[in-house]
Order: structure tokens, then C-alpha cells, then sequence
């Protein structure tokens, strides 16, 4: 019996997704552990390998479509067995996960989650399943993927105009028509090309079937060959600027960032700090064959400080207040088109030297796509650390949740006074952005400079390595 | 006040198209050559050989038309008379590169020239003396040299190509160093006149430029001829004696009369004292530029040879030359990305646009047709019927991209290719075009039938 392949939940908070890529087509063998497609989610990409071995019967989903996790997005079975033509609805409860994780899954991926009961028993849609959107607020942004293209106004067209035009490579919507409830007719499109300017046009043969192929209207198009004569550069360049659907990763960022701008009233904080003995000490440590970087140095200040500000280390909706109690410390890693926030939990708990274990592991992680999205949320305070970017000094956005973020800037050979002489000294530039609704200036400048205060002494660092 | 609006140094295939349109333009001209009007091109390059392959070519065709009921017996050739022949051609040629300028009102200047600054040249004239000029803008088209490794010995038996076609005689035993586009022109040549020719190339195959279907038909031909090709290990041991020339290759001990060493081409710059303009080079030694043929000082352009990545061929100097006068007089002009490849070697070669190997680094999707001389009725009856003409296309839209042909008349077939991929034309234009009959050019129009798998003139299953 055809077994069915579902969309599987790769974390306890994801309730939707898209197919970024098959890696087999309808017909295709398929054995066990065969990777099945590609999928994207709001934090990451991921592999799904198949649970069965058969034939591919079956593709309901389409690149590019988001559909709610479980839904039945294909069909394994045998050669020539019939599948239903539509999908069938998504099992509220799958008996058994029809497709795995690769060995990074979490075991959080295969346990269905009860957040997503209500998206699961609603009746599968019959068009197109990118309709039935179980978050509203990401409505709009899915609706920009290309694979779910917006409907134009119905134009009202001839066959033989509508032909004409295309083999223009002309927006036919631009022409008025002149028939019956304006419907464009031949005589319409070729008036148009004669009061546009388009026949006295002068294009590349190769640049009009590329224009047509990409339904770019030439009447858009400059030239840049002899006489403005139309080339393949040019339409090419007309292709770059269409709009194309942000990545989900950039969709989640984009919202998330004005999300929280719109809510939370950030103010901002800056001491620079002297790290000129702390660089010394490094280095030194580093002979005995200890090494830790810059960055571990900031992480561990954070940790402390924020147990003894637990008002930084708490979130707020402007009516409550709750406090986090751990320190889930989320530091951001920039990756290719994007950034990631993994979470250190409870670093509290953790000794330095653990800490830094999981810092590099989670960063390695992170430059390889590797993370898996429960790795990347719940956390409770960041640090976005720009400091190998060679910057003087920067604000971050305050992810959603937390109360504040410390970007973390370069550090610079700078002239300092100290008794009273100017001294070169290593200075950087460390910024709290706080939520002004539960944080108070004089908390935050307390909370910074509670930072500095531990990165400038160096007893605090021998104690905790040695 | 500038003594000239517009300098140009060298003479050459580049320099004088670069004065002539300045003048036409309207500009004030000088050119300053320190050898030669024509530059390489027409006085140790392109014409030379091109003279001595048609002499060749005739003595081939005289030895060998007997299948054409064409009968001669007692055929020989005098290579003294050829060289002469030669000479007289480039004579006539340079002394009228000479007229052209003069006829423009160009200001000539014989001598080395060099700079003093950015918008002043010394020049060394040949009796000694030295003038200074000034230009508001100066055109760099000193070309290049042969470059000879410094491995090699120092001996009148190892010659780079410009002393080769001083010989008044044709060595009968030749080893060429090199199979690029100049070693196998001349290994092609000496070996229609009946010279033992080897050929050693260091990398896996000869004119690497091509697409391997080419190089095999190249191949196949040169060691019909009795061309020894050997390919993939360098030639070591270098030695030279009053007698002959010897060398290794692998295990093989290599000797002849002469060895040519055609290794590439050094540009000519180092004499130029361009720092003292403050031109920058690379490490090379060749001038970078823009689209115009710019160089870091916006005043003075660089063509030809010596300009960085440049494809050191005759044809796209004028081109560059053309383009810089332009841009120095203020039109906007540009140096045209695409320059068709002529190899005579026999058989003819000719490419335009990107090979199979460039679409593939560079990620284009495409796809190729191919019509073999074999089904064609005109090279038939020519008795040439080796080789083919292939269309390198978008695999999406059909443009255009590329072409090679090898096969006979192969430098002229390209011209086309040249034009259609220019001007973006795709593949259904060429088919649609109707080719004389019968031609070599009909091949383009079959190929372009079978990039549809419409040929008429192939047997169904071998259209690809």
C-alpha cells in the first residue's frame, strides 16, 4: 500500500513550512534513507529522508508552497499504484512519523506536538494549499513566495491580442481596449505598439525571446547596444529588478525586527572598555595552552551581570513582568543571507570552560547550517558581537522576549588618560539597547558597567580559569 | 599647451587604426615607432606567414592532385624565392601603413619612446638625438616580444618566430617548443614543404584554447602530415651545438636542425618607464584597463598585446585602438567583448565567442549542433572534407554564444559566427538565412537545422 509522505514538525514551535527543493521527481526509485526534499523553515534548512522504499508516486506540494506541518505532501509506494488525486486532509495524529530527520533531529521532531491540533484538523484545502495559513501575520509574506504568484485583475483580452502581445513581449494590461467592457483586441495591442514607440524599437533577437520567456515588458527596457538597440544585458537587468520573495529566514527576521521596534521603547547605553590587561592576560594563558577568545571573556561578564540584574535578564508585555530565571544566553551568528541566534541554556550552570565548549560547538553549528530550530529559540538575553567586523561602536534590535541585547564592538588601540597621562590602551565600545518599559537608565548604565567592571579585573578571570 | 592632443606609441596593428581615427576626429596626431610600421603584425607575424603558408599550400597542391586527375611531375620549391616573395609583400604592406598615416596628417617620429610624465614622452631617435612631446592624451600600443626562457641556450639554432622567418633556408629537421597557435601554424607549414617536424607541448594537449572535438580533427590532420605531437611533459635538457639542437622529452631524446621556441609572448612595456607616469602594471608586466582601454591615469590608454588579459590578436588591437582614439577625442566608445580567433594551421581553425569549456566555468546551460564537411556537396568537390562547423547556444533562449569551425576555408566561415553572435542573434535566425549553394557556409545554416534535429542533409539518427 502507497504510504504517505507528510510535512514532517522538525521543533516543538514550528507549525509551518515550505518544500525549498525536491530531490526526487514523480517516477523516481526511492530507497530507505534516501533524501526526499528539502525543506525551509523559519529557522533553518533541512534535509528529509524517506521512511519507505518504493516509487515516488505522488507530489502534492510544490517547491516553494508553505504548508502546515503533517500535511501529506506526496506518496512512496509501488510502481503503477494509484494515489488519490488530491491530498488527503492531514492526520491530527500521525500513527508513525513517515519521514525522518537526519541524525541532527532533535527527538522533539518526531513527537507531535499539541500546539498544532488546531491547524491539523481543519479540512485540507481543494486549490492550492499555501491558502490555509494557520498564523495570519505571516499571510502576506507567503503570498510573496514565486511559487504562489498574486492574481492579477482578470484582464479582459482577445485570443489573438492576448497572442500578439506576448509575442511582443509587451504588459497587455497597459493597452485600453476599445471592445465590448473594454476587452483589448488585436487592432488595440498594435495601435499600442505604434503609439508607444514600440516598432520604431530596435532589439536583439536573442534579447526579445529572453524578454518573452521572463514576461519582461520591452517597453520597460532601455538599450545599451548601437543606436539603443535592445541587448541581452539589458533584459537581463530588467529580470534583476523584479521582485523576488525573501528568503523565510529574512521574512522571520524582517518581522520580528519591526515587531519589536513597534513595541519596544529601546534606549541605549555605551561604556568603552579597557581590555588592554585582559589582552595581556590572554595571551598569556594562551602560552600554557589555555584559549580563550575575546568574545568568551563578554559572554561570561554577561552571564554574571545578568544574575545580578535579573530586571535585564526578564521579559515584559507592558502589563506583567516575568523574570526568565535562567540565563538563556542567545549570541548572534551571522550566516550567508541572514543571521542565527543559538541559545546557550542555563549558562548559569555552565563553568567557563563548558561554556566555551558550547559556544563553539553552537557556532560551528551555525556557519554550517547544522542548528536545529529548537537550538534557536528561548532565549533570554543576547549579545550580537561585531567585534571581528572592525566597528567603532553600534546599537542591536531587541529580539522580541527579552529585555535587552550588548553589541559588542572592535577593539582599538586608543589614547586613554590614566592618572592623569595619555596612554595607548585597547579600548571597546560595548552597547546595552534595553526595553525603557522595565529597565530604568540608571539600571542599565549600572548593568554595563557591571560588564566593564568584570572584563577590566583580572583577579575575577584568574579565579574562574585557573 | 600640449605639443599634440593626441600620442600615440607604436605603430603596429593597434597604434596606427588608433592615430588615423584620431585624425579623422580631428585631433592633433603623432605616433612614434621604433622598428617598423605594421608592428609584428605585417612584418614578423600575421602577413609573413600567412605569404609562406600560401607558397606551401600551392607546393602541397601541386604534389598532391593527382585524385584530381591533375598530373605534375618534377614539382619543387625554392624557399629562398618564398622568403623573397615574402618580403616584398611586407614592403609593400608597411609602406603603406606609412601613407595611410601620412595621408591623416599624422606627425610621424622614428624612435624609442618614453615617458617623462603622464603627459610627456622622450623620444630616442636613430641618429642619436632625443625630442620631447606632449600629448593630452596618449595611447599605449607598444605590443610585445616573444619570450624567450632564460633556460634555453643561447645559440643561432634556437629561434622565436620573428628570426625563424628571417631563414633563407627551411631546416629540415624542426623542433618546435610550444603547441599553441604559433607552434603548430609553423609546424603546419614546414611540414607541407616536406621538413620532419616535432612538435612538444608541455600541457595534455595542443591549442588548448579549443574544444577537444576540434583539437582531434587539428590533431588527426598535423600527424597525417607527419607532424610528431608530443604533449603532456615539458622539453628538457636543452642543448645546442654547431650542428644541431637536442633535447628530452619523457624518455625520448629529441634532436633537429632548429628549435623554434613559441612559448607565448612577453609584452613590451619595461622600456616605457611607465612609472615615471605612474601607470601601474601587473605582475606580468601588461597594463590593466577599463572598457575604453583606460589605464589608472585617465589621459593615457593601453591596447593590444600589453593590455592585461588581452587576447593578443591583430584584429582586436584595432578594434582597442579604435575605441581608445574615440574615447580620447570624448565619444563613448567601448572595446568589443567579442574578437574571433583565426588559427591557420591546416587545417583552418576559426572560434568566436565562448567555447564549450568557457559556457561550462562559467555555469551557462547550453547546447550545441554541429554540421560535419563530410555531408557538405562543396566540400566534396573541393576534396576538403575534413572538419566541421559547431554553434555553442543558450540552452533557454538559443542565443548565440559561441562557434568554432576547423576545416578548410575556416578563417573566413568564422566572419559570420562573428557577426550573429555580436549582435545576439539566435540560432532560429541562422537557420531561417538563406546560404548559397554550394558553399562552406552552408554548414553554419545546417548546424543551426540541427540544433532542432531538423537537419535535411544528415541522416536522422546521427543529428544530435
Amino acid at each position: 500500500m502507497a504510504q504517505a509522505v507528510i510535512f514532517p514538525k522538525l521543533g516543538q514551535t514550528m507549525e509551518e513550512g515550505a518544500i525549498v527543493k525536491w530531490l526526487k521527481k514523480e517516477g523516481d526509485s526511492v530507497a530507505k534513507g534516501d533524501i526526499l526534499f528539502e525543506i525551509e523553515t523559519d529557522k533553518a534548512n533541512l534535509e528529509v529522508e524517506s521512511f519507505f522504499e518504493g516509487v515516488l508516486l505522488k507530489i502534492y506540494v510544490r517547491e516553494g508552497v508553505t504548508v502546515p506541518v503533517n500535511t501529506v505532501v506526496g506518496y512512496v509506494g509501488s510502481a503503477g499504484e494509484k494515489v488519490p488525486p488530491q491530498p488527503p486532509p492531514p492526520e491530527s495524529a500521525p500513527a508513525q512519523p513517515p519521514a525522518q530527520l537526519p541524525a541532527a533531529a532533535t527527538p522533539a521532531a518526531q513527537a507531535p506536538a499539541p500546539t498544532s491540533a488546531a491547524a491539523l484538523t481543519q479540512p485540507q484545502p481543494k486549490v492550492a494549499p499555501a491558502q490555509q495559513m494557520p498564523k495570519p501575520v505571516t499571510a502576506p509574506a507567503v503570498a510573496a513566495l514565486p511559487a504562489v504568484p498574486v492574481p492579477a485583475a482578470r484582464l479582459v483580452i482577445s485570443p489573438r491580442a492576448k497572442a500578439l502581445s506576448r509575442a511582443c513581449s509587451i504588459d497587455p494590461s497597459r493597452i485600453k481596449g476599445s471592445g465590448a467592457n473594454g476587452r483589448i483586441v488585436e487592432q488595440d495591442v498594435r495601435s499600442y505598439l505604434d503609439a508607444s514607440g514600440y516598432n520604431t524599437l530596435r532589439i536583439a533577437p536573442a534579447a526579445k525571446r529572453l524578454a518573452s520567456q521572463n514576461s519582461i515588458d520591452i517597453l520597460t527596457v532601455r538599450g545599451s547596444g548601437d543606436g539603443g538597440r535592445i541587448m541581452t544585458e539589458d533584459i537581463k537587468r530588467a529580470i534583476r529588478r523584479k521582485p523576488v520573495a525573501l528568503t523565510r529566514m529574512r521574512q522571520v527576521i524582517a518581522r520580528r525586527l519591526v515587531e519589536s521596534k513597534q513595541t519596544i521603547p529601546h534606549f541605549y547605553v555605551t561604556v568603552k572598555v579597557d581590555i588592554t590587561d585582559l589582552m595581556g592576560y590572554r595571551t598569556n594563558i594562551k602560552a600554557q595552552g589555555i584559549n580563550y577568545s575575546v568574545n568568551d571573556f563578554v559572554l561570561e561578564s554577561v552571564i554574571l551581570s545578568l544574575q545580578e540584574f535579573p530586571t535585564v535578564n526578564s521579559v515584559t508585555d507592558g502589563i506583567n513582568v516575568s523574570w526568565h530565571g535562567d540565563v538563556d544566553l542567545g549570541m548572534a551568528v551571522s550566516v550567508e543571507n541572514g543571521l542565527v541566534v543559538p541559545v546557550i541554556r542555563a549558562a548559569q550552570t555552565l563553568t567557563m570552560a563548558e561554556m566555551k565548549a558550547q559556544t563553539k560547538v553552537l557556532a560551528e553549528k551555525a556557519r554550517t547550517g547544522k542548528l536545529t530550530p529548537d537550538e534557536m529559540v528561548g532565549s533570554s538575553f543576547t549579545v550580537s558581537n561585531m567585534g571581528m567586523l572592525n566597528v567603532d561602536q553600534f546599537t542591536a534590535i531587541i529580539n522580541p522576549g527579552e529585555a535587552g541585547i550588548l553589541a559588542v564592538s572592535s577593539a582599538r588601540q586608543t589614547p586613554a588618560v590614566i592618572n592623569g597621562e595619555i596612554k595607548i590602551r585597547t579600548l571597546m565600545a560595548i552597547t546595552l539597547s534595553a526595553d525603557h518599559r522595565i529597565v530604568d537608565g540608571a539600571t542599565g548604565a549600572a548593568f554595563v558597567n557591571a560588564i566593564k567592571d568584570k572584563l577590566e579585573d583580572l583577579n575575577l578571570w584568574k579565579s574562574l580559569i585557573a | 599647451m600640449y605639443d599634440y592632443d593626441v600620442i600615440v606609441i607604436g605603430a603596429g596593428p593597434g597604434g596606427y587604426p588608433a592615430a588615423i581615427r584620431a585624425a579623422q576626429l580631428g585631433k592633433k596626431t603623432a605616433i612614434i615607432e621604433k622598428e617598423a610600421f605594421g608592428g609584428t603584425c605585417l612584418n614578423w607575424g600575421c602577413i609573413p606567414t600567412k605569404t609562406l603558408i600560401a607558397s606551401a599550400e600551392r607546393y602541397h597542391h601541386a604534389k598532391t592532385s593527382k585524385d584530381f586527375g591533375v598530373t605534375s611531375n618534377g614539382v619543387s620549391f625554392d624557399y629562398s624565392r618564398m622568403i623573397g616573395r615574402k618580403a616584398e609583400i611586407v614592403k609593400k604592406l608597411s609602406s603603406g601603413v606609412r601613407m595611410l598615416l601620412k595621408s591623416n596628417g599624422v606627425e610621424i617620429f622614428e624612435g624609442m619612446a618614453r615617458f617623462e610624465s603622464a603627459e610627456r614622452i622622450s623620444v630616442s631617435q636613430p641618429d642619436g638625438s632625443r625630442r620631447w612631446l606632449s600629448a593630452a592624451s596618449i595611447i599605449i600600443a607598444a605590443g610585445s616580444d616573444s619570450a624567450m626562457p632564460g633556460f634555453l641556450p643561447k645559440s643561432s639554432r634556437v629561434l622565436e618566430s620573428r628570426a625563424f622567418l628571417d631563414l633563407t633556408e627551411l631546416p629540415k629537421n624542426l623542433l618546435v617548443l610550444g603547441g599553441g597557435v604559433i607552434g603548430c601554424e609553423f609546424a603546419c607549414m614546414a611540414a607541407a614543404l616536406g621538413s620532419k617536424v616535432t612538435v612538444v607541448e608541455m600541457l595534455e594537449d595542443i591549442v588548448m584554447i579549443l574544444d577537444a572535438d576540434v583539437r582531434r580533427v587539428l590533431r588527426k590532420r598535423m600527424e597525417e602530415m607527419g607532424v610528431k605531437l608530443l604533449t603532456g611533459a615539458p622539453l628538457t635538457d636543452i642543448a645546442a651545438d654547431k650542428n644541431k639542437v637536442t633535447g628530452r622529452f619523457k624518455d625520448q631524446t629529441l634532436s633537429g636542425d632548429v628549435l623554434l621556441v613559441a612559448v607565448g609572448r612577453k609584452p613590451n612595456t619595461a622600456t616605457l618607464d611607465l612609472d615615471r607616469a605612474g601607470i601601474k602594471t601587473d605582475t606580468r608586466g601588461t597594463i590593466p584597463v577599463d572598457n575604453q582601454g583606460r589605464t589608472n591615469i585617465p589621459s593615457v590608454f593601453a591596447i593590444g598585446d600589453l593590455v592585461s588579459g588581452s587576447i593578443q590578436l591583430a584584429h582586436a588591437a584595432t578594434q582597442q585602438g579604435i575605441a581608445a582614439a574615440e574615447a580620447a577625442s570624448g565619444l563613448r566608445s567601448k572595446v568589443e567583448p567579442i574578437c574571433p580567433s583565426c588559427i591557420f594551421t591546416s587545417p583552418e581553425i576559426g572560434l568566436a565567442g565562448l567555447s564549450e569549456a568557457h559556457a561550462a566555468a562559467k555555469r551557462i546551460q547550453i547546447k550545441t549542433a554541429l554540421f560535419p564537411f563530410s555531408a557538405l556537396g562543396k566540400a566534396m568537390a573541393a576534396g576538403e572534407t575534413d572538419g566541421f562547423v559547431k554553434w555553442i547556444a543558450d540552452h533557454e533562449t538559443g542565443q548565440l554564444l559561441g562557434a568554432q569551425a576547423v576545416g578548410c576555408h575556416a578563417t573566413e566561415l568564422i566572419a559570420e559566427a562573428a557577426l550573429a553572435i555580436r549582435n545576439e542573434l539566435t540560432i532560429d535566425e541562422v537557420a531561417h538565412t538563406i546560404h548559397s549553394h554550394p558553399t562552406m557556409s552552408e554548414a553554419w545554416m545546417e548546424a543551426a537545422h540541427a540544433f532542432h534535429g531538423n537537419c535535411i542533409h544528415l541522416p536522422k539518427r546521427a543529428a544530435r
